[in-house]
């Protein structure tokens, strides 16, 4: 659905991504794994058009985006969530959903108990759940989730995992970075590892022991 | 491959047109009209001390002014709207800066255009 191809960047002489490829299949949960300055964020962000890498390109079902841009490609059906908070802290769970035109479709998320209270009086765990209420309502086509567990306890990520696996269910390219290894065990049905700026399908993960395909970094 | 190529573009266009109706009835756009509206204020007031300086009528309608103040209260905007993440929200709405923005153009010109009228 998308895909980064041979993506090469360097920032001020020192090469951050290096022939990265990773790409999102429908109806998956695809992660890609890495420690935190591996080079997981500057992918995304140049998958999205917020940053222009050196080489390569971004391609949205098998063919290239000439200047992939957050809108061109939401309005193809891309979801976004950076690493940080995005939603407007002045307004309610509920002003968001309008402003989308949709409705909460189900309560898997347990959102409608803040439905009407403003974001910026929701916890972190709430703020990243109404996130993802909000990705689920839009139905997108890919979503692009980086470290959306971040920070999160484990009744929280929990819900974040449901969340993910209620997008791929209808169908959702799903693609999401984090560096703990052992939840994307539970949660990925692939995995991109990324170490050095380049990055690799690695095949049976579940099955293999970790020290086959994660030695080299630190846990 | 053409004709669906077009009707998936229909499709996106009729899309923008109503994710636009929406963004002007939403709540996050009067919460910008209103700190544009303060911009504005600010930027009236600026122009007017500099205009009563230099010896030009304060609230005149000086239209090379007006699109300098207007671009400095656009730019102010933007900068409150990323600096909140608030980009990635209206991008993921399919709204481009430009349309969010262009009313307040608007609004900016026919208020100073307005007031120099009852001045």
């Amino acid at each position: 659905m998308i895909a980064g191809d041979s993506i090469t960047v360097s920032l001020g002489g020192r090469a951050i991504l290096q022939s990265a490829y990773v790409d999102a299949v429908p109806g998956k949960i695809t992660a890609l794994v890495g420690r935190s300055g591996a080079g997981k964020t500057t992918l995304f962000e140049i998958l999205v058009g917020r940053r222009r890498p050196d080489g390569g390109q971004v391609r949205w079902n098998g063919e290239r985006v000439p200047r992939p841009s957050l809108v061109l490609l939401a309005r193809r059906g891309l979801f976004y969530h950076p690493d940080r908070s995005w939603l407007a802290l002045s307004l309610t769970t509920a002003d968001h959903f309008a402003l989308l035109g949709r409705s909460p479709d189900s309560d898997v998320l347990g959102i409608t108990a803040w439905l009407n209270r403003r974001v910026g009086a929701l916890s972190g765990g709430e703020l990243r759940l109404t996130e993802m209420a909000l990705g689920v309502a839009l139905a997108p086509r890919v979503a692009l989730l980086d470290e959306p567990f971040r920070g999160l306890d484990p009744h929280h990520r929990e819900r974040v995992a449901a969340a993910l696996r209620l997008m791929a269910e209808r169908g959702t390219a799903v693609l999401y970075a984090d560096h703990d290894v052992e939840s994307v065990r539970r949660t990925a049905d692939r995995l991109f590892s990324m170490e050095q700026g380049a990055t690799r399908l690695v095949e049976g993960f579940r099955e293999r022991p970790l020290s086959e395909w994660y030695h080299a970094w630190p846990m | 491959m053409d004709a669906e190529r077009g009707r998936e573009r229909a499709e996106v266009q009729k899309d923008v047109t109503g994710i636009t109706v929406v963004w002007l009835r939403s709540r996050l756009f009067r919460s910008y009209l209103r700190r544009f509206l303060l911009l504005w204020i600010a930027g009236k007031i600026a122009n007017a001390v500099t205009a009563y300086i230099v010896k030009l009528p304060p609230l005149a309608f000086r239209p090379g002014t007006e699109l300098v103040v207007c671009a400095f209260e656009v730019a102010v905007l933007v900068a409150f709207i990323r600096r909140a993440n608030e980009d990635i929200l209206l991008g993921n709405l399919g709204l481009r800066l430009p349309v969010v923005l262009a009313p307040l153009v608007l609004l900016h010109l026919a208020l100073s255009f307005a007031l120099s009228l009852l001045a």
